[in-house]
């Protein structure tokens, strides 16, 4: 998978994967697959997520106790292993978009200023 | 928890296989959606690996690996269980002897006292080089002079032993050893107790109350701890003493006691003798450091102060004695006579190590080459060389942590065999116990074992083709592992030789000394210790209890004859302050010139008759030398024949020295006796004076002539003086053949021990060589069976593997030689001395080695003529 510079995807912010993972689960539990291209169409195209980092990612954030996984049936009746998310990860979300809409507002007012920020 | 490996394939498959799904449900044609899949997803093994590392880490990896080596490992030494089993018991055998040993030298050398501050206790005393003896007690002249100036000393503590008999605490009279002290010891020695209280500054003097403490060992085993021990009124000696306190265990140093008691206890330390007399020097001296002095600036103060002292005293200190004074650290003091031998001992040790490792490797070498082929194989297939080493060394580690696991159980009983044994040289290996640090010392042990043993074996060649064309042919030797077995062979021949050659030493003195010529006779004569209830009480009194006692004991049946004196040959090792100088007729000392020095022995009638010496010239002394007739003496031989070279001894007149604070009487002399050494087991020419009982001394041992066995006399001769003296203690009856047998236990331990180590090394070194032979003769079974087939006879095959067992032998003796001779130097560069063996045990060890090469070659040879020639030459 190489993409050439006029490609118009996205790369992911460092570290916001997990968040996004997280917040796709938010309506249900989802298999791999499915996370993936959840967060492609949700993002218009614009973000795609290599499966590469994916899995890792969800696997990282089982062995964490935020989700916990197990083996079903998918709607095109085929096996999978599906992702669903713990209470204490429906807090790290939680957490997350807190941190997140800071980190937003913040880099908004050094790249927007508005007169607010002076106050 | 953990998912495998076979799961995160499984959740790649089906997202594979959704994807592919996906595309198909597009429109795509099925062929090139699964190649754009697979396409999209990227590296399948990458992705699988690092989901695994999310749950594994690299060395948690590792370790499985390991594990599962191990579990192989195990397996496969299953099936070898003979040579697991050697292995193993051969590693046990060298760790548990190093665990034990490091564990008693642990105890000695390193751990810290109980005393307080024990860095600031120090040992004081003095050194005269010129009469030969680096431990000269001290005076208490002395002892008030160094206290009155000496300031890097904030306190001093006295201790002297005197035997007392104690009546109390039920059972028969006793005699016990107590210490002495004045009222400061206890606390420079920082003890305190666990009862009551210990002796302090209120009972010094000779108006205090008479009390004693007593030390933990004697509550606890003779008085089964009682607790209302404090109060107790005991008779010690002459009068009554009460007991004040229980010590806390601690070394009992300088010397082992059950009791210590205040001075007043003790009618010598208030008699004037004791208390004037500067050369009356029976007591130890301990200090403790003033704040912010150190050992060295007390050293140096200490020195100063003795010369002054010296010097203010001539008369008391000759310039020939050159006495000095030499203080260090009660713990360097006691750590001291055992530090040699006990680092001899972990040498032996740590080379019965090196043979046993030597060993096993030659087995696992032996036990690699036969499995070359598996490994080539493996290494063919792709397996690396970490692979391998890490298979070989899962084996290795199997084998080490199962033997060191036995040497640790081994440890226990050898430790407690070695600390009776070091408790010899130093109270405090009684202390030894397996810790954690021995399990700490076994595991390092092991694991440095099993790492050198992994990498002993060559790894299969990685040029393949040669590599796997063994498997077909059973075992093919390189010349090179063969090198290697000859080389761990020959390193336990060596090892054992310098092992042998040093027990065999140690033998050749201990026989030199246990069958040393006395003039004694040795098996007939009853030695008992008659003690006075303390000494200086006695005077008249025992005299007239000695001499109603030999008359009783003379006319006994079954007894040849009776006499008494105050030494018991050897066993009595305070004899040498009966060292005297003296002056004789016609010898005038010229300036400077000092008066020679020789042993006085009070002695009764009868005396050389019982004890076999036989009378040379003169007379025996007779009931009638009496302190109301003339002074008389006896000398030795050597005495007449240095002092009147020229004529005889007989009849000429000899004195004590005045400065030696006794009666210079001139003495006539009227006989001469052969020499007898009784402070050395090995004689040497001994300068004795002998005087009459009843003009010098006081007697204290009993000398019995038995016609048949001597112990049999034992119930009567202690009936006997019971009825005399119902109080009188009676001990230690031995004939003096088994005194010295009793004084050389140390050099007997010595021996055996040694001995034990040496036998082991052989043992294994045997196996060792036996094992090479047998080895390399299986490994040529072809060549034999070709060699026979031409015409060879197997006579000379046989001759052939004889000579390979005997060079092997040859090389380790040589080898082990030159390396007995740099040891010698090094021992001699730090210790001063080192003792060469003598031509008998370096012959005798080396004949045995090479007997027992001989013998270890022998199966190997005999299998190597009767090679099967069809079956050999068929084998490839």
């Amino acid at each position: 998978m190489t993409r050439t510079s006029d490609d118009p995807r996205l790369d992911l912010l460092q570290g916001t994967l997990d968040m996004l993972i997280l917040r796709t689960l938010r309506w249900g539990p989802q298999h791999g697959h499915g996370i993936g291209q959840a967060i492609r169409r949700q993002s218009e195209e614009l973000l795609k997520v290599e499966t590469g980092s994916l899995y890792p990612a969800l696997h990282r954030l089982v062995k964490r106790g935020w989700l916990k996984s197990e083996w079903g049936v998918s709607e095109s009746n085929q096996r999978a292993k599906f992702y669903r998310l713990t209470p204490s990860g429906r807090a790290q979300l939680i957490r997350e978009q807190d941190r997140w809409s800071q980190l937003v507002r913040a880099i908004g007012q050094i790249m927007n200023p508005t007169p607010a920020a002076k106050e | 928890m953990r998912p495998d490996d076979r799961e995160l394939e499984d959740e790649i498959r089906s997202h594979l296989e959704l994807s592919i799904r996906e595309r198909i449900e597009r429109g795509e044609d099925p062929r090139s959606a699964r190649q754009a899949a697979l396409e999209e997803f990227g590296s399948i093994a990458a992705a699988r690996d690092s989901m695994h590392r999310v749950w594994y880490s690299r060395w948690l990896d590792a370790t499985l690996l390991l594990f599962q080596e191990i579990r192989i490992g195990l397996r496969s030494l299953l099936r070898t269980r003979g040579l697991a089993i050697t292995v193993i018991v051969t590693l046990a055998l060298g760790i548990g002897a190093n665990a034990a040993i490091f564990s008693v030298v642990r105890s000695v050398l390193l751990r810290p006292l109980v005393n307080r501050d024990a860095d600031r206790l120090l040992y004081i005393r003095q050194t005269a080089p010129g009469i030969g003896t680096e431990d000269l007690t001290f005076s208490m002249p002395e002892i008030g002079d160094l206290e009155s100036r000496v300031k890097s000393i904030s306190a001093f503590g006295d201790f002297s032993t005197v035997d007392f008999t104690l009546v109390g605490f039920g059972g028969e009279p006793r005699v016990v050893t107590a210490g002495v002290v004045n009222g400061s010891f206890f606390d420079v020695m920082g003890l305190r107790p666990v009862l009551g209280r210990l002796i302090n500054s209120s009972d010094d003097g000779p108006n205090a109350a008479p009390v004693a403490v007593l030390t933990h060992r004697f509550w606890t085993t003779v008085l089964h701890s009682d607790p209302a021990v404090v109060g107790k009124v005991i008779r010690l000696g002459p009068g009554n003493a009460t007991v004040i306190g229980v010590l806390e265990p601690s070394v009992p140093y300088p010397a082992e006691t059950q009791i210590i008691a205040n001075v007043v206890t003790s009618p010598h330390h208030l008699g004037a003798t004791m208390q004037k007399e500067r050369w009356h020097r029976m007591t130890e001296l301990f200090g403790r450091l003033a704040p912010g002095a150190t050992l060295e600036g007390a050293r140096a103060e200490l020195k100063a102060v003795h010369a002054s002292m010296v010097h203010a005293h001539p008369e008391s200190y000759s310039a020939q004695a050159r006495i000095g004074i030499e203080v260090k650290t009660l713990r360097d003091q006691i750590a001291s006579p055992a530090r040699t031998i006990l680092l001899l001992l972990l040498a032996a040790a740590a080379i019965v190590f090196v043979i046993a490792c030597s060993n096993v490797a030659n087995l696992i070498l032996g036990r690699s080459v036969r499995r070359e082929s598996e490994l080539a194989v493996r290494a063919a297939l792709g397996a690396s060389r970490g692979a391998l080493r890490r298979t070989l060394l899962a084996e290795s580690l199997v084998l080490c942590v199962a033997g060191a696991a036995l040497g640790l159980l081994l440890a226990r009983p050898l430790v407690a065999v070695a600390a009776r044994y070091a408790a010899r040289f130093s109270v405090r290996a009684l202390e030894a116990r397996v810790d954690g640090s021995v399990l700490w010392l076994g595991a390092v042990l092991a694991v440095l074992a099993a790492v050198l043993l992994a990498y002993v074996p060559r790894l299969p060649s990685f040029d393949r083709s040669s590599a796997l064309s063994p498997a077909a042919g059973g075992i093919r030797i390189t010349p090179g592992t063969n090198r290697r077995l000859k080389i761990f062979a020959a390193t336990q021949i060596a090892c054992s030789f310098l092992l042998l050659v040093g027990a065999g030493m140690l033998v050749a003195t201990l026989n030199a000394m246990s069958t040393a010529n006395t003039a004694y006779d040795m098996r007939q004569v009853l030695a008992v210790d008659v003690p006075p209830p303390a000494p200086g009480a006695g005077g008249e009194a025992t005299n007239s209890f000695f001499q109603e006692a030999m008359r009783r004991i003379g006319a006994l049946p079954g007894v040849e004859g009776v006499a008494s004196g105050m030494v018991v040959p050897w066993r009595d090792e305070w004899s040498s302050i009966l060292k005297f100088q003296f002056g004789f007729e016609g010898y005038h000392p010229a300036e400077g010139e000092e008066n020679p020095t020789c042993m006085f022995r009070p002695v009764s009638p009868r005396f050389f008759a019982v004890l076999g010496v036989p009378i040379a010239a003169g007379r025996d002394f007779t009931d009638g030398d009496r302190l109301d007739t003339e002074p008389v003496a006896i000398v030795s031989q050597s005495v007449a024949q240095r002092l009147f070279p020229k004529g005889e001894a007989v009849n000429r007149h000899l004195w004590l020295d005045s400065r030696t604070g006794l009666e210079p009487t001139p003495r006539r002399i009227v006989g001469v006796v052969a020499d007898v050494d009784d402070e050395n087991v090995v004689q040497v020419p001994t300068m004795t004076v002998y005087l009459p009982w009843r003009q010098f001394g006081e007697p204290s041992r009993l000398f019995v002539r038995a016609a048949a066995d001597p112990y049999a006399l034992v119930p009567v001769v202690t009936r006997t003086l019971h009825e005399l003296s119902a109080d009188q203690a009676v001990e230690r009856p031995a004939t003096l053949e088994d005194v010295r047998t009793q004084v050389l236990t140390p050099q007997r331990l010595n021996a055996f021990v040694f001995s034990a180590f040496g036998g082991i090394a052989l043992l294994i070194a045997v196996v060792g060589v036996a094992g090479v032979l047998a080895f390399s003769v299986g490994a040529r079974t072809r060549e034999f069976g070709i060699r026979l087939a031409v015409g060879c006879e197997p006579r000379q095959l046989r001759a052939g593997v004889l000579r390979e067992g005997t060079l092997i032998a040859a090389t380790g003796i040589l080898v082990g030689g030159l390396g007995g001779v740099a040891l010698t130097w090094v021992a001699r560069r730090l210790f001063g001395v080192a003792q060469m063996p003598g031509v008998l045990p370096i012959a005798g060890a080396a004949a045995l080695l090479v007997a027992a090469a001989i013998l270890a070659s022998l199966l190997p040879a005999v299998r190597a003529s009767r090679v099967d020639v069809i079956q050999a030459l068929r084998s490839e």
